[in-house]
């Protein structure tokens, strides 16, 4: 072979000849030909590993090519560095232990960098998780290869040099190696990590190519020679400092704090404790002058707290945060709260790392908090164990004088418990000490079969709350030295041990064994009458029928049923069926219109949609499970369609049934057919659109601002549009009336009911919808919400409504500032109740607008918004009052509402009269006396005479 | 430079009227002048033909007489216990053998270094079968991810090309996006730019030109919808739609509702379309889905200036925003209509982009492209 394209320079390390023949075998089976395999070996490497490198050689001489270093010992980039002295080939490329190189990886490199001209070449890599049962990308690798490109300043792409992505699947153009003398620190055993970033600062161009290169690195040991790690990172750090490049300095420090560091300390709890002790020892030697503090304040608390204490060799505290990283949301130290208000992990005096305040735990009481309950220590001895712990208790709130205390063992997947109290308590200032003493065969009998995991928790009582704690503990705990006997109900053959364990999720659990002679006979027979051939055809004989049955409950043959069979049934007369925003809620228009058929006593049978959850619908209803065959079976034979958005799609409309769309809102964002989406599908999935729109016999508007939006882009027909306005807004003007004659307060029974009080305003958060088809996601609001408690906690309760597609995610506030009513079924009800909207684009403004009370926009991404989904109109221009684009724009505004509020008056009452013209409080009598026109009987007839 | 090898090139069809198909017997023609020789394949011969030279100089044949039966699967019991089903299965079964055992005939004759370039995937149905040893087979897919992610194809891909030395999209956008879906063998090709006019358009008429078949994926209807936005602030301004096609009616009925009859003409369809560039000054296109489209970069090839949905890679690809054309978000209506309005209203802006595009759609000329599928020939062999 002449020059080969590429040179893989493979040492053997820990992984030995089995790993090296893995690595080797990979290069071999490149599609790029011209590959070789350079194997560099330490004159002291094992036989075994010096056998499957001669064979490899043996098996082809051309392309495997084994070197021997002069000196013995040393750290890997001896070898390496020998290995790149000695490639030939145009580009060299370093593959670490074990690690394979993807089919076509060198060719994709070689030929990028041929056509790039590029002199490194870079790709996309993955390791083996910890388990080393799969393989996962790292987490910001995505961010790195969002398209294949070429760079020239490392500022372009900085994860190359804030993570450590050059540590792997990359090449470099062996010229280029040579000309810039690049080697590996021999001084080092992570030597790989300040190596990349080196070549990435000395090459001129780098391409980066979106294909995966190299697989199976080795998982993550974030506890490996931890100096050596931070003495890699600060040469790259000094590195960094001497381009001048000190933005992706920062970055890079962050990152080594979070992937390093953090990554160490959640290790903690399945470390043993001389390991920890040692790890808190080295850290404390080498992390000080490591760890920036302005960089460190820029970390999430807990990770904070977890660096600090890391850095402070702390190894007992370090344990602490762990659990409080692996189990979010729970007090794991006791917390502090000084005279300033701030409240800090304990031993945290002065110390802003220490400061937690943020995580809002001060804001709950004992019995809301997740507390830490840590078990100290367990013995055994035959069935009696006795079990100690300490329950850590912030100093703002605790139990009652006289608590008691249960320790209880509940089957894993089930509700039954055992349990025995707990024999001592102890209450000092930042926690609880217990200890109890128990007859572990006597007391926990379970049947033996299908409940052989127990969870271990204890229950703290002071006769008002109860708190209930996981016990955790260390991995290194308990042990086989702690076994019970065991007696289950079952009798000695179902199992006779109990051995405790910690789990996953790091608490204390029990499980049944069997380790003698009768339980071991029948599991193993238990085993084989489960396992063998009859037993196993029988299984697939189950799932198969399983399958058949989810085939009979999917919505495919429901829909082919509900057309062939069901649209053949007669209508039933007087049936009507009600959905409000698909199922989700009992609220909106539907429901407005539901209530005046009710308050009229017309004789219709109203039969409820509800989707997931009947909560929050009227008990004495007809409720039906959104696409249940019920649903459909009485789809199809309603005389009436009521609804808000649209019933599914594919559901044909039965002739002689009267579908009343009372639509959920005006538009400001482009709907319909005037949606970009819409607009770009192709003409089957449009032409079912139409069909599902032309389904509608009445649809309601509230101006003539829908007409020429809504019912234009949905193509529909004058006769079916209703101008009536919306049934939903009557209650906005009967509360508008109440107002003027009696005033706000009270508020009502809502209010009680959210703990509003009323010496605070109302103000109602209410953002749209920004998510697109797809399941439900959890989102960050855009109104930072703790910010706002923290200012205006005495002068407003904040309501946060999140989309009825969407939900929000929320900080912990002090009682009384931030509600969530998300979950709330009528918005009418919370439009009344709020003093002051804040909304950016949902439709809800227009519907405040009728009560004539301040409106403040908060539209951080108007003009993107805008751009992104068209808009009607201009919102600046025609907004019914302050736009704000920034938070201190918006609090500037509250902060004087009244004085902005009085300029926007008549803007809001032109706003008001352009798209809600139609509404004047009684659209769910018009509604009514148009659509169920039949129905009325004389007494019922009120609506005739107001005309 | 080329050392003639034997390139086989398999397509659904032989003569079937279609990009892909006009896209073979170019391909074969240029391979050919570069010394190798050339084979083309389709599954079948089609019965809507596209003109073919008579004696196109390379071997044309066809497996099929006609559109080989689909596979059968019974659905059921009562579908299992029928014969006849049964016995046309057998039957197509056996007559695809025979097509695979004569595609293999065709192959063995290669001398070493041959090739094989699937232009579509449902024809690796044939290949993936068929006796290869010895040859690179190099797979194809003439449309964007996210068309074939919509269609059956997808699946037919992953199965079909996983295992290939290396098969082609038609961007480099496009094949990240696969690479970034588990297909690590994917490479890019561009389209061919077919030929360049001597003499670029004048850009005097005051027209706009869109060519294509009047279907729904060309997405007429929202050209018109935009041009009733432009019209009346360009009154001396018209519309020259070319092409003709199943929405034809509909979309004349459309016309006349937006009372736009006054300013749209209809020249149908065309073969001379360098000559309707010529009488134009403005080219737009306001598809719903692309692969590469050649009708874009022959409007370039032309200088005339393009406004555009960018509706898929290849567009972004041909065009770029600001420079040699003006791309509007795909669907946006109201962004056409306003590059439209800023391409009409503007001479100097117009002549400069037309300029500019005229140069750099050269980029994909013939013997540009031809250059780097030898490239990839020999990077296969390396």
């Amino acid at each position: 072979m002449n020059t080969p394209d590429v040179s893989c320079v493979i040492t053997p390390g820990p992984g030995g000849a089995t790993a090296l023949r893995a690595s080797v075998g990979s290069v071999l089976g490149q599609s790029l030909r011209a590959v070789e395999a350079l194997v560099v070996l330490a004159p002291d490497t094992d036989d075994a590993v010096r056998a499957a490198a001669g064979a490899l050689t043996e098996g082809a001489p051309e392309r495997v090519r084994v070197l021997t270093t002069e000196t013995p010992g040393g750290f890997a980039a001896v070898r390496r560095n020998a290995g790149l002295s000695t490639a030939r080939g145009t580009y060299v490329l370093v593959l670490g232990d074990g690690e394979r190189l993807q089919r076509h990886a060198c060719r994709t490199l070689w030929e990028t960098g041929e056509r790039t001209r590029a002199d490194l070449v870079a790709g996309g890599w993955t390791r083996l998780t910890g388990d080393g049962a799969k393989e996962q990308e790292p987490p910001w690798q995505h961010a790195l290869f969002p398209r294949s490109r070429v760079v020239s300043r490392l500022t372009d792409a900085s994860e190359l040099v804030v993570r450590d992505a050059l540590v792997t699947g990359f090449c470099l153009r062996r010229e280029a190696v040579e000309r810039h003398g690049l080697r590996y620190d021999e001084d080092l055993e992570h030597s790989e990590i300040p190596f990349g970033p080196r070549a990435a600062s000395a090459v001129r161009r780098i391409a980066l190519v979106r294909r995966r290169i190299v697989s199976e690195r080795a998982p993550a040991d974030p506890g490996r020679d931890l100096a050596g790690l931070v003495e890699a990172h600060r040469r790259v750090c000094h590195l960094l400092e001497a381009q001048g490049l000190t933005g992706l300095l920062e970055e890079r420090e962050r990152a080594f704090l979070l992937d390093r560091l953090v990554a160490l300390v959640r290790t903690f709890p399945t470390l043993p404790a001389a390991e920890r002790e040692r790890l808190a020892a080295t850290a404390a030697r080498v992390l000080p002058e490591s760890v920036p503090e302005p960089v460190l304040l820029t970390l999430p608390p807990v990770e904070r707290v977890g660096v600090r204490l890391l850095e402070r060799g702390d190894a007992d505290g370090v344990l602490t945060a762990a659990y409080a990283l692996r189990r979010r949301g729970t007090v794991a130290a006791p917390l502090v709260q000084g005279r300033d208000g701030r409240v800090r992990w304990q031993g945290g005096d002065e110390d802003p790392a220490l400061d937690v305040t943020e995580l809002g735990h001060q804001h709950r009481a004992f019995g809301e908090l997740r507390l830490m309950n840590r078990l100290t220590r367990y013995e055994a001895d035959g069935g009696r164990v006795l079990l100690e712990g300490r329950l850590v208790l912030p100093d703002h709130t605790g139990p009652g004088p006289a608590p008691t205390a249960r320790l209880e063992f509940r089957v894993r997947d089930g509700a039954r418990t055992f349990g025995f109290p707990v024999d001592e308590l102890r209450r000092d200032a930042t926690g609880i000490s217990w200890r109890a003493r128990a007859d572990l065969s006597r007391v926990l009998r379970p049947l033996g079969t299908r409940d052989t995991l127990w969870d271990a928790r204890m229950v703290v009582e002071d006769g008002r709350v109860r708190s209930v704690s996981d016990l955790f503990a260390a991995h290194d705990l308990v042990g086989p030295g702690d076994r019970s006997p065991a007696r289950p109900r079952l009798g000695r053959a179902a199992g006779d041990t109990w051995q405790p364990y910690v789990t996953l999720k790091d608490h204390l659990a029990l499980r049944l064994e069997a380790r003698h002679r009768p339980a071991r006979t029948t599991r193993r027979l238990v085993h084989y009458a489960t396992h063998f051939r009859p037993a196993r055809r029988a299984r697939l004989l189950l799932r198969a029928l399983g399958r058949r049955r989810d085939r009979l409950r999917s919505r495919g043959l429901k829909v082919s049923v509900y057309h062939s069979w069901f649209l053949r049934l007669p209508v039933r007369r007087g049936t009507v069926v009600f959905e409000s925003h698909m199922g989700t809620c009992y609220g909106d228009s539907p429901r407005a219109v539901h209530e005046e058929v009710r308050r009229r006593g017309l004789p219709l049978r109203c039969v409820w949609s509800y989707d997931g959850s009947r909560e929050g619908f009227p008990a004495g209803e007809r409720l039906v499970r959104r696409w249940s065959w019920r649903y459909l079976w009485t789809l199809a034979r309603a005389e009436y369609w009521v609804d808000n958005q649209g019933f599914p799609q594919h559901l044909r409309k039965p002739t002689g049934t009267t579908y009343l769309q009372t639509w959920h809102g005006s538009a400001y964002k482009r709907m319909g057919f005037d949606e970009r989406r819409v607009r770009m599908q192709n003409a089957p999935q449009r032409e079912r659109l139409q069909q599902a729109v032309h389904r509608f016999d009445h649809f309601l508007v509230r101006s003539e601002h829908d007409v020429r939006t809504l019912a234009r882009a949905y193509r529909l027909p004058e006769r079916t549009l209703l101008r009536t306005g919306y049934p939903r807004n009557d209650v906005l003007f009967a509360a508008r009336t109440r107002d003027e004659a009696e005033g706000r307060l009270p508020r009502g029974p809502l209010a009680e009911r959210l703990g509003l009080d009323d010496h605070r305003q109302v103000v109602l958060y209410a953002p749209t919808f920004r998510g697109g088809p797809g399941r439900r996601k959890r989102r960050r609001l855009l109104l930072d919400a703790a910010r706002f408690a923290e200012r205006f906690g005495d002068r407003y309760t904040l309501l946060v409504r999140a989309h009825y597609l969407e939900a929000a995610s929320l900080p912990v506030c002090p009682p009384g500032t931030v509600v969530d009513v998300s979950g709330h079924h009528d918005t009418g009800e919370l439009l009344a109740l709020a003093d002051v909207l804040i909304t950016d684009y949902s439709s809800i403004m227009f519907d405040y607008a009728l009560l004539d009370r301040p409106i403040v926009l908060f539209a951080p991404d108007l003009d993107t918004y805008a751009a992104e989904r068209g808009s009607y109109f201009d919102l600046r221009e025609k907004a019914p009052g302050p736009v704000t684009a920034t938070e201190d724009e918006l609090f500037a505004v509250l902060d004087s509402l009244k004085a902005v509020d009085t300029g926007f008056r008549a803007a809001r009452a032109a706003f008001a009269e352009e798209f809600g013209g139609y509404d004047r409080g009684d659209a769910a009598r018009a509604v009514v006396d148009t659509v169920f026109a039949r129905h009325l009987s004389r007494t019922t007839r009120t609506g005739e005479d107001r005309r | 430079m080329s050392t003639g090898r034997d390139v086989f090139i398999v397509a659904n069809s032989t003569d079937e009227l279609g990009g892909v198909t006009g896209w073979m017997h170019r391909m074969a023609h240029l391979l050919q002048e570069q010394g190798h020789r050339v084979h083309t394949v389709g599954v079948h011969a089609a019965e809507l033909t596209m003109a073919l030279p008579e004696d196109p100089g390379y071997p044309v044949t066809a497996l099929y007489p006609a559109h080989p039966p689909t596979p059968w699967t019974p659905k059921g019991v009562r579908d299992r216990l029928r014969i006849p089903a049964r016995r046309r299965e057998a039957a197509r079964v056996a007559r695809k053998r025979q097509a695979v055992e004569r595609l293999s005939e065709i192959f063995r004759a290669a001398r070493p270094g041959g090739v094989v370039i699937v232009t579509q995937v449902w024809a690796m149905e044939w290949v993936g079968e068929a006796d290869t040893d010895g040859l690179t087979v190099i797979g194809m897919s003439h449309e964007s991810y996210d068309y074939s992610r919509a269609s059956h194809r997808y699946r037919w891909i992953k199965n079909h090309y996983a295992g290939l030395e290396r098969w082609l999209v038609l961007t480099e956008e496009d094949a990240d996006t696969w690479a970034g879906d588990g297909m690590n063998n994917v490479g890019f090709m561009p389209n061919a730019l077919a030929s360049l006019p001597p003499v670029p358009s004048p850009r005097t008429g005051r027209s706009v030109a869109s060519i294509g078949r009047l279907t729904d994926q060309k997405g007429i209807d929202m050209l018109l919808d935009a041009w009733a936005l432009v019209a009346p602030e360009r009154p001396d301004w018209t519309l020259d739609v070319y092409g003709a096609g199943e929405d034809e009616a509909a979309l004349r009925a459309q016309c006349t509702g937006l009372g736009l009859d006054g300013s749209v003409r209809w020249g149908g369809r065309t073969d001379d379309v360098p000559g309707a560039l010529a009488r134009s000054s403005v080219f737009v296109q306001s598809s719903r889905g692309e692969g590469f489209p050649l009708a874009l970069m022959e409007a370039m090839a032309s200088g005339v200036p393009c406004a555009a949905f960018d509706c898929a890679p290849g567009v972004r690809e041909i065009v770029r925003d600001g420079q040699d054309g003006l791309l509007a978000p795909a669907g946006d209506i109201g962004a056409l209509a306003d590059r439209l309005l800023r391409l009409t209203g503007n001479p100097r802006m117009r002549d400069a982009m037309g300029d500019r595009a005229r140069t750099g759609v050269q980029r994909f000329s013939e013997a540009e492209i031809v250059r780097r599928w030898e490239e990839l020939f020999a990077l296969l062999e390396r």
